[in-house]
């Protein structure tokens, strides 16, 4: 974990304050349409801080809150964090879990991704992980409590931007992966099977299953791993 | 609503998505380094981009999917990363603005 891979995360991700930002911002709005006060929507961003998780939670929003109902679904939006997390191991399996259990706690799909790039460039470096991760951390938060403190309301080019930034920015990271691809089949496959899940199951489940398919392939067309 | 029955929920949330985030890293402890689960793991960071990135696009619609292709081949060409995203959003703008 150094300082340097630190700061390469924290300014690679700069564009995330907008971006989450944007999202909490929607994010904050509907909370504040539900009744939810000030206080516990940031406590909300902060603890959760998963816009999927934070989603379906909200639409399950009813008196009484069904908490059960509510934990399931979150652990079914968020089992791709399991994958994510044991990936980590790999990477800083080295380093004291006293520096990497709280860094986990703002762990998102794209910090993970962005650092899966940067290992590949510049070596595993947890710094990156925590850097990359406390932008995208911040707007998120950081949205929600604007939608508190100024009279906004979400807009669709917010909504649009907010909804756009964190595909295409992972798009961006696509060509330096491809040198450590063999054929496109794994990649096709990953892209296919996604299409499917999110098209005829559920879209939160599409990067798990796609992924874990592409996967599947590239494990049977390569012996060395 | 009682307020606190609201945060005792937020905490309860909370706590199920840090076990998410935190389980994978200390359960991956007890894997073997040559075994099938860590090849998966090595060989697993590509193939969910293409699936987090194909996910996306669907539900960012046609501007999302021009958007996106934009970008990437922006990044492909320029390898800089200002120029593709400034380009991914001006055409997923244009998308939206075109077929709203």
């Amino acid at each position: 974990m150094t300082t340097a891979g630190f700061r390469r995360g924290l300014v690679a991700a700069l564009p995330f304050l907008l971006s989450n930002g944007a999202a909490g911002l929607v994010m904050g709005l509907t909370y504040k349409g539900l009744g939810l006060g000030a206080a516990h929507a940031i406590l909300f961003s902060l603890l959760v801080y998963s816009a999927t998780a934070q989603a379906i939670t909200l639409s399950m929003w009813a008196s009484p809150l069904p908490v059960a109902a509510m934990v399931v679904a979150c652990i079914a939006t968020n089992s791709r964090y399991l994958l994510m997390g044991a990936h980590l191991r790999q990477l800083f399996g080295g380093l004291a879990p006293r520096k990497m259990l709280p860094t986990l706690f703002l762990l998102a799909d794209a910090s993970w991704l962005m650092t899966n790039s940067d290992a590949d460039r510049n070596g595993p470096d947890a710094g990156y992980l925590l850097g990359s991760s406390i932008p995208m951390a911040i707007g998120w938060v950081g949205g929600t409590g604007l939608a508190y403190a100024a009279p906004l309301a979400a807009n669709g080019s917010l909504k649009l931007a907010a909804a756009l930034l964190p595909t295409m920015f992972i798009a961006t990271l696509l060509p330096s992966q491809w040198k450590n691809a063999r054929s496109p089949w794994p990649w096709l496959t990953s892209a296919v099977a996604a299409l499917l899940v999110a098209r005829f199951v559920d879209p939160s489940w599409s990067m798990l299953i796609g992924g874990g398919c592409g996967t599947l392939v590239s494990m049977m067309e390569r012996k060395d791993g | 609503m009682d307020d606190l029955q609201v945060l005792g929920v937020v905490c309860i949330l909370g706590v199920t998505c840090y076990a998410m985030r935190a389980g994978g890293y200390v359960l991956a402890a007890s894997m073997r380094d040559d075994g099938i689960a860590a090849r998966f793991l090595r060989l697993a960071p590509g193939n969910l981009f293409i699936a987090f990135i194909v996910g996306g696009c669907m539900s960012g619609g046609l501007a999302g999917l021009v958007g996106t292709v934009v970008a990437l081949v922006t990044m492909a060409v320029t390898a800089r990363e200002w120029a593709a995203l400034s380009a991914g959003f001006a055409a997923a703008f244009a998308a939206s603005a075109i077929v709203p």
